[in-house]
């Protein structure tokens, strides 16, 4: 399980418990800048990881740490794929979050929200 | 970086469009996406960003295909009772009919950005009924016709074939008398 919260222009990512672990990786701090979305994403524990280039790896049980796969990198922390999230980055290691949370309709509706406000401080090129 | 997509991003967001229409944004799973676009998973996320992308790039095309050339259409009917029986014939039609009044009902109020959307799709339809009914009508006017034919392809999303043209044209007929 892990929290996800804002500071400033910077997405929080805090794993939980032992997932800090299980995942070899404590805290994930992404600027908003870099973040390109929020999706509630059950089914995307079903699919393919890739390879696991540390952290842990049960299937049906957990799958937390770093994944390769496609050429990407993936930081997985899900034990119940009901509250799988879904988080699309640019620029960073990882291309992309996959971590349960207590609810996903509220971390992807906060993620969505600072994007916006994040957005709406800076006009761009449009 | 640069590498090519591997699949067409036109054609998925047209499918993802009659997915949302059919099935509305909370409706659409992933999954359902990923089956019906054809697509991977990790190659949706990386060009749309999240399912809300998505959505909002379905919504875009809708109203770029089918909604604004429609009240581009109504715009230049002869007469109000024309383009009254075009709007409520076709207005939000399309391979993904009904999108923009499933969006203004589901995701407008809780995301600006399709509001946004559904506004332009809305304001496209008034603009047209005030250049049909010339510079004297009062602006209300375009606005409460715009609303019957919402009411009108609401009612028919309803009552599968209900005719909405003859409601459209008695009140065309009650205004133009």
């Amino acid at each position: 399980m892990a929290q996800l919260s804002i500071v400033d222009d910077t997405l929080i990512v805090e794993v939980e418990g032992l997932d800090k672990l299980w995942a070899l990786k404590s805290r994930l701090e992404i600027p908003l800048a870099n973040v390109r979305g929020a999706t509630a994403d059950p089914g995307i524990v079903h699919d393919s990881k890739g390879i696991r280039m540390g952290g842990t790896h049960l299937p049906g049980v957990i799958t937390a740490g770093t994944f390769r796969s496609q050429g990407e990198w993936v930081f997985w922390d899900v034990h119940n794929p009901a509250g799988a999230v879904v988080v699309e980055l640019a620029d960073e290691r990882y291309s992309r979050l996959v971590v349960e949370v207590a609810d996903p309709r509220a971390a992807v509706a906060l993620v969505e929200a600072a994007m916006r406000a994040y957005a709406a401080a800076r006009p761009g090129p449009a | 970086m640069g590498r090519p997509r591997a699949f067409d991003e036109d054609e998925a967001v047209e499918a993802a469009a009659r997915l949302f229409a059919a099935h509305g944004f909370e409706g659409t799973s992933v999954d359902d996406l990923v089956g019906a676009l054809g697509v991977h998973r990790g190659s949706l996320y990386k060009v749309f960003g999240s399912k809300r992308g998505l959505y909002l790039a379905a919504l875009r095309r809708h109203l770029d295909r089918d909604v604004l050339p429609l009240t581009r259409a109504v715009a230049e009917a002869a007469h109000l009772p024309a383009a009254l029986a075009q709007a409520a014939a076709a207005y939000d039609s399309g391979p993904a009919a009904g999108l923009l009044l499933l969006s203004a009902a589901e995701r407008a109020p809780l995301d600006p950005d399709t509001a946004a959307l559904v506004e332009e799709g809305l304001a496209a339809l008034e603009a047209a009924f005030t250049g049909v009914l010339g510079e004297d009508a009062p602006p209300p006017l375009a606005e409460a016709l715009a609303a019957t034919v919402l009411g009108v392809r609401l009612r028919g999303r309803a009552t599968e074939g209900r005719p909405g043209a003859a409601a459209v044209l008695a009140l065309a007929d009650r205004l133009t008398r």
